[in-house]
């Protein structure tokens, strides 16, 4: 993104907007899909994207931001690349998920919330992912990894570039 | 039209009303805190429980209709119960500083902790800390730990301003009022939401710390600051004069009048109450004496004016009165013009700037009276008086209250006029450009100093009372008006502003018939009345 042009999706993406909100009764209801593309499009949700996406809907900054802070989802600092998100709730913790979230800050060299130096993985703990029957697992961006070991982890993390 | 019971009692209500307007329509309370009935609904903070017959659970009232052969209890085992772990969940995070807090003493955390407190807190855990002391704009002054998200100030901003300023940030027990960051709340009405703001989450950057508000006297008056005429409760500090360095009206709050503001008042109105315990205010009558005005004393005043009033010709007298008095003050000036035979008079004077205007309450007439003065007969081109002083045709001119040297018009031109009268006399409340080139200056008490009626642009006359005493010897315009006329050889037996105002009942038809009992707290409308219609 650069710093000087004028932030705004491009004409295909506006048209995948404004076909959102038309899906509904009341076109604010399109927002969170709309926050997903500008967090795709942009890197994540700074103050400038809420006002273009406001803009979008006619609604107030504010509105917009109330919406992006009530969600986890939604990063308002720039992230990584990737995000690695690993669950700590009982079943992974019982199964050995805080091993894992120290092997996982060892080899990235962050702590949980921070991104890598080069700006390649996020690393996250989040609440239960709904995938107990393999637990310990992670999120790596939109897909789950199961049933969790160090060298396992070692080979997920070499996927990613 | 649905009727039901509540606690007993059978009432009827119009469709539609809630079960906590129908309640209320008996008298009875069901406390709430984010129900407001001149927002929506918003259903967010659950104390205002009431027990409905053949319902399972206690149910929200506010989000309730009233529906025909409905059965309701307020004050169930359970209700109360449920009111008294609402307040408990209410209190977790709040800090409980109210001997610090702005609004203790009319806090809605307060007086519902009276009746429903839990008395022994069960919570053992550290609070959530939040932001204090944030200011929001120019009025209004957030502590987000003191909020109990209630999403009043909200809704205010998205549905009554729609300028949708303000949010509800984060969640669960993070969640937390905010701005937009970098944005203000600043818009023409930013004042309300400190009213309707149940506890002391956002208090007014004016009036904090002040005053305690039970120190505060009140005082029933009208907005002066535009053509509305809203109504307004007037709050005076006389018992604790020391604690706000003599300022003696404390702050302005919106009084509900369905046919005028309803809840609400704009900030211009709520904070144009600085004159009167401004420096700049007149305490005794002035005469000049070469250079200087000089205090004098009421009965050489008033002798001074009746002389040169009689010494002048009407024909070479002038007079531009003020939209901005009360109609009280104007059937009196009405009455000395009559005496005298002037005919030369005015009383609007175009402004420097025109007045902003909204849909909402402000007028572009930034005068409480103007329908008031026209109804009086007190129209005229103030413009052409001017012009006749300019020309020395105009030899005595009397002025109440205007600064024509601030006005709409070139200043040099007004400056000619002004220096060619012979005998300038003004009448107001605050000294300025005008008056200090008056012969005679003659204090006049400011609105919230007496009792009067304005009439506003769509011809509602209001009533507004006295909130604190007479600053000096500043007296009403009636009054002045009334010894003038005495002096002028026609005494009154006007004792009182209300006195003045049935002698305008009987002489105006507009308020034939009309008296201050039945203009009543929320005001008449001029020919309203049978004898107007008559008349």
């Amino acid at each position: 993104m650069s710093l000087t042009a004028p932030l705004a999706f491009p004409p295909e993406q506006l048209a995948e907007v404004h076909r959102l909100q038309a899906l509904y009764p009341d076109r604010r209801a399109a927002l969170l899909p709309v926050l997903h593309m500008a967090q795709d499009a942009f890197g994540y949700i700074s103050l400038e994207v809420e006002e273009y996406v406001a803009g979008l809907f006619d609604m107030t900054p504010a509105h917009v931001h109330e919406v992006v802070t009530f969600y986890t989802m939604f990063f308002q600092r720039p992230k990584g690349r990737h995000v690695v998100a690993i669950c700590h709730n009982l079943s992974c913790h019982l199964a050995g998920a805080p091993r894992i979230l120290t092997h996982l800050k060892e080899r990235l060299g962050v702590e949980v919330g921070e991104t890598t130096d080069d700006g390649r993985v996020t690393l996250l703990s989040v609440e239960c992912l709904c995938a107990c029957e393999h637990a310990p697992m992670m999120q790596v961006d939109d897909r789950y990894e199961f049933d969790l070991t160090p060298a396992r982890v070692d080979r997920i993390l070499e996927g990613l570039r | 039209m649905p009727k039901l019971t509540i606690d007993g009692k059978e009432i009827e209500v119009a469709p539609g009303t809630n079960l906590i307007e129908a309640a209320r329509a008996l008298d009875i309370e069901v406390p709430h805190y984010c129900y407001h009935p001149g927002l929506s609904v918003a259903g967010q903070c659950r104390l205002c429980m009431v027990d409905i017959e053949k319902a399972p659970r206690p149910t929200i009232a506010c989000n309730t209709v009233a529906t025909d052969g409905m059965v309701v209890w307020t004050q169930t085992e359970r209700v109360l119960e449920t009111r008294k772990s609402i307040m408990e969940f209410h209190l977790i995070n709040h800090p409980l500083d109210c001997p610090v807090c702005d609004q203790a003493g009319e806090c809605w955390l307060q007086i519902y902790y009276m009746k429903h407190g839990l008395y022994d807190p069960r919570m053992v855990d550290e609070k959530v800390h939040k932001p204090k002391a944030v200011p929001l704009g120019p009025h209004v002054i957030l502590d987000a730990e003191r909020c109990i998200l209630c999403s009043r100030c909200v809704r205010f901003c998205d549905e009554v301003t729609a300028t949708g300023e303000l949010g509800i940030f984060d969640r669960g027990d993070r969640s937390e009022i905010g701005l937009f960051p970098g944005r203000e709340l600043d818009n023409k009405y930013s004042g309300n939401v400190v009213d309707i703001c149940p506890v002391g989450a956002l208090t007014d950057r004016d009036f904090r710390f002040q005053v305690r508000v039970w120190y505060l006297d009140a005082a029933k008056s009208i907005c002066p600051g535009c053509a509305r005429g809203c109504n307004i409760e007037v709050h005076v500090n006389r018992r604790r004069p020391h604690h706000a360095q003599g300022r003696r009206v404390a702050r302005l709050k919106p009084r509900f009048n369905a046919a005028v503001n309803k809840w609400w008042i704009c900030d211009d109105g709520r904070y144009g109450f600085g004159f009167v315990d401004d420096g700049s205010r007149l305490r005794s009558p002035l005469q000049r004496e070469g250079g200087q005005q000089l205090p004098v004393a009421w009965d050489e005043a008033i002798a001074g004016v009746a002389g040169a009033l009689t010494a002048h010709p009407p024909a070479e007298t002038g007079v531009i009165a003020s939209p901005k008095m009360a109609n009280e003050d104007l059937f009196a000036l009405r009455r000395v013009l009559d005496r005298r035979g002037v005919t030369q008079v005015g009383f609007a004077v175009r402004p420097r700037v025109p007045g902003d205007e909204d849909k909402l309450l402000i007028r572009a007439d930034k005068n409480p009276n103007t329908r008031g003065a026209e109804l009086i007969g007190l129209g005229g081109d103030t413009a052409a008086i001017l012009a006749a002083a300019r020309a020395r045709r105009i030899r005595c001119l009397w002025i109440f209250g205007h600064d024509l040297l601030d006005a709409g018009w070139p200043e040099a031109e007004t400056r000619a006029a002004l220096g060619a009268v012979e005998t300038l006399i003004w009448s107001g409340t605050n000294a300025n450009a005008t008056s200090a080139l008056a012969r005679w200056v003659l204090p006049s008490a400011a609105w919230v100093e007496r009792d009067g009626t304005f009439t506003n642009f769509e011809g509602r006359v209001q009533r507004f009372r006295a909130a604190v005493d007479q600053l000096g010897e500043a007296l009403p315009d009636w009054e002045i008006l009334g010894r003038v006329l005495t002096a002028l050889g026609e005494p009154t037996l006007a004792a009182r502003a209300e006195h003045w105002f049935r002698e305008l009942g009987r002489s105006v038809p507009a308020f034939a018939g009309m008296t201050y009992q039945s203009i009543g707290d929320t005001g008449q409308m001029v020919g309203a009345t049978r004898e107007a219609a008559r008349a």
